[in-house]
């Protein structure tokens, strides 16, 4: 099987992390986010995925994909777009990589997106409706931020779409997953096209679009505040079905869900968590409190810091009794002075690191 | 170790009452502004061990209209401790900076005093008094001034004054002027003969009411002038305006540090002169250590000997820690005062605050302040109200709350964090 992970822009929204790293691989629970989706998408039985990108990637992006291809086994190309082609177009132009003779559905993945992946699944209820398209969709609070999917109220079938609606029409909205038979890319044009708007829309006036609810969590990680609560999701859905990948909840400073490379030290009389994530060789020093933040791969936290709510990207300092909060975001290699405090909701600073 | 001559010397320092030193609120709701802690030190404390240089000294006497039991055990623990007998003269109701010396002369009178000295408590120097008596005494005059030089832009704040630059006779003196006087102004520190009684008793048997430049506010204008009791008055506008350019009355002047203690932001910043100067005069009483047995200290810093400081902490530079206060581990203090019986918890970061009595301060929290605004009185721009984050007494603050630049009132517990405010 086939699929299309749209990976899109420069990831303007996770700035300052995305100018040292490419957002598909800037870390989320320890590991790269696109690679939670590669190995969904292996598991669920693909081995060919297509990158739609809009920009020529840097090395370290492509050494990445040289690496899983061969860890993995599977096959990863890029599908560069020289203009935008919005949502839908990517598909257009990845025609020929997406389609062969089998004639088996491909699948479509929203590069933010975090879930359970429950991919084979989707393809046992794609079988059973037999129709053209199955998109996922999520149960939310807010349900006008985003488009909202209406359902029709007998069948999993879609009856509308609706854009950010000004009163309660369904809390269904588009997870960004979807299994498309290969004839819907007869229906894209190559050119600037929706497919919320445009393609879906259409294929639902047929009755031929059916929505699966996504069980477990669901999260748009493509900023900070959102990367956060996601990871607070992702390390609960662990304790449930992985429990071994956390750290144990002891007396000695670990409370609730920590996940914490085996190359991290923890220094004494911390208190870590919960919702904390640490990544590889990080040193934090006596006395640090680290709570709802993740510590990206290569940081020191000094003595008697406290970091909360934060992301504090790799290699970067955090000097000591020093305070980080607020839904903070240090770039690459950021030193924090001692007893500085950075705290982003009273007034919003950008801090030019260079 | 007197001297042959039967010359004693009484000083009388005006400590005021509740109506006065209301900017100094929150703190003062507990305690007179008087007896709030500078370097560790009740205020009037540093004015009172100062008189004790004074040759020949007979008798300190504080004057207030505070009730006497709030002065009671202060004033038996210090003439104890410095071997200098203190008394609290309380006034039945305000006289004014001059009438409450004159309301008391027949005490302050007893001793034959051949000179008394007249301070304001509330004032922050290194009130060179055996040096003003001296000079006093050469100049002949009924009076002698400290003053002090300051930034022009800032002088307009208090009593600007001319002096002769040969004789230091005083001139010329106006109270808060409009326009630019002089850069050189009056510290509230006075030495005086007798005769100063005669001067005073004169203004008040002949209250006039010459009219003055200075703008009133309505209030003010519609009191009928006999509302202003005769035996109310003001050593400023009622002594030294009138008395000024007659040969009666001299300056001295200081080129140490100078403040007034108007306000707690204030506080902080003179507790940091009088430490630095503990530093030269008495540097037993500051604190010293580098973690291994006790607290890693940096600069100057007082800590009583019944607090507890855990040998994690650093404490310094600028702080004041009052008795049995406990300080956790990895606790750091930078430019504050702690007063008793606070508790503050492991790896808690306090600086640019006043902490009141009994309050808590959780793990990981935060109380401060950003001091780039406050600069000092005789510098330039004075602001009493940013600066210094102030807890009154039995504030909680919770764990890994942060306090930025807030007044917090007696009693209150904050679980989330807050930035510019006044919290009731």
């Amino acid at each position: 099987m086939k699929a299309l992970i749209l990976v899109g822009g420069f990831g303007t929204r996770l700035r300052p992390l995305t100018f040292s790293m490419p957002k598909p691989l800037v870390d989320f629970g320890n590991k790269p986010m696109i690679l939670h989706q590669i190995e969904a998408l292996k598991a669920a039985g693909v081995t060919e995925v297509v990158l739609a990108i809009n920009h020529q990637q840097p090395e370290v992006m492509l050494n990445f994909v040289k690496e899983y291809e061969k860890k993995l086994d599977m096959k990863i190309t890029f599908s560069q777009e020289t203009e935008p082609l919005g949502t839908a177009g990517p598909l257009a132009l990845a025609r020929d990589k997406l389609i062969d003779e089998s004639g088996k559905p491909f699948f479509v993945l929203n590069s933010d997106v975090i879930c359970e992946y429950p991919l084979l699944e989707m393809i046992q209820f794609h079988k059973n409706h037999g129709a053209e398209a199955s998109i996922m969709v999520t149960k939310v609070e807010d349900p006008s931020k985003y488009g909202v999917v209406v359902m029709e109220k007998e069948e999993a079938r879609v009856e509308s779409f609706v854009e950010k609606p000004k009163h309660f029409v369904g809390d269904k909205i588009n997870a960004g997953i979807y299994l498309l038979n290969p004839s819907v890319l007869d229906r894209i044009e190559l050119r600037r096209t929706s497919i919320e708007k445009e393609i879906f829309p259409k294929i639902a006036s047929e009755k031929k679009l059916y929505a699966m609810v996504l069980p477990g969590f669901w999260m748009d990680i493509g900023q900070p505040k959102d990367y956060l609560t996601g990871q607070r999701m992702y390390l609960n859905y662990l304790r449930k079905n992985a429990p071994g990948e956390l750290l144990v909840t002891s007396g000695d400073g670990v409370i609730g869900n920590v996940m914490a490379d085996e190359t991290a030290v923890i220094g004494e009389r911390c208190l870590i968590g919960p919702d904390v994530v640490i990544g590889a060789g990080c040193v934090i020093e006596p006395g640090v409190r680290l709570f709802g933040c993740t510590v990206m791969r290569g940081v020191r936290i000094k003595e008697h810091a406290c970091v909360s709510d934060s992301i504090v990207g790799w290699d970067s300092t955090v000097g000591s009794w020093a305070r980080v909060a607020d839904v903070t975001v240090l770039g690459k290699d950021v030193q924090v002075a001692d007893a500085e405090v950075l705290q982003m909701s009273a007034k919003p600073e950008i801090i030019q690191k260079v | 170790m007197g001297s042959s001559t039967e010359e004693k010397v009484v000083a009388v320092i005006l400590v005021g009452g509740p109506t006065k030193g209301t900017r100094f609120r929150p703190l003062s709701l507990n305690i007179p502004k008087p007896l709030f802690p500078i370097a560790g030190q009740p205020m009037v404390h540093h004015p009172i061990s100062a008189c004790k240089r004074i040759p020949n000294l007979a008798q300190v006497y504080l004057v207030g209209f505070y009730e006497e039991r709030e002065f009671a055990l202060y004033v038996s623990a210090i003439s104890n401790e410095l071997k200098v007998p203190v008394r609290y003269l309380r006034e039945d109701k305000p006289h004014g900076s001059a009438g409450g010396l004159y309301h008391f002369r027949n005490l302050i009178m007893e001793d034959n005093p051949s000179h008394i000295f007249l301070l304001n408590c509330d004032v922050c120097c290194s009130f060179p008094l055996p040096e003003m008596l001296e000079a006093h005494r050469k100049y002949g005059g009924i009076g002698t001034l400290l003053v002090i030089k300051v930034s022009p832009e800032s002088a307009s704040q208090f009593g600007e004054l001319v002096a002769d630059p040969v004789t230091n006779e005083l001139l010329h003196y106006t109270e808060k002027p409009e326009t630019f006087v002089s850069d050189r102004i009056n510290c509230g520190v006075y030495v005086f003969t007798p005769e100063i009684f005669t001067a005073i008793r004169d203004v008040s048997s002949q209250r006039n009411d010459t009219a003055t430049l200075r703008r009133v506010s309505s209030y003010e204008a519609l009191q009928p002038a006999t509302r202003i009791p005769a035996d109310f008055v003001r050593l400023d506008q009622d002594i030294l305006s009138p008395l000024a350019g007659k040969k009666q009355l001299y300056t001295y002047e200081t080129m140490d540090f100078w403040e007034q203690i108007k306000s707690p932001g204030m506080s902080l910043r003179c507790s940091e002169l009088y430490l630095s100067q503990f530093r030269l005069t008495s540097p037993h009483m500051l604190a010293s250590g580098d973690g291994t047995k006790s607290a890693i200290v940096i600069g100057d810093v007082y800590i009583h000997p019944s607090a507890k400081v855990h040998p994690t902490a650093k404490i310094g530079p600028n702080v004041s820690i009052s008795a049995n206060a406990r300080v956790g581990p990895g606790v750091r203090l930078i430019s504050c005062i702690i007063l008793d019986d606070v508790e503050i918890m492991e790896n808690a970061v306090v600086t640019n605050a006043i902490i009141g009595w009994k309050s808590s301060i959780g793990r990981w929290s935060r109380v401060q302040a950003f001091f780039t605004l406050l600069i000092t009185q005789a510098e330039g721009v004075y602001n009493s109200k940013l600066g210094v984050t102030i807890l009154g007494d039995s504030v909680a603050v919770e764990d890994e709350v942060v306090v930025t630049s807030s007044i917090v009132l007696p009693n209150k517990t904050l679980n989330v964090s807050v930035q510019d405010e006044i919290i009731l």
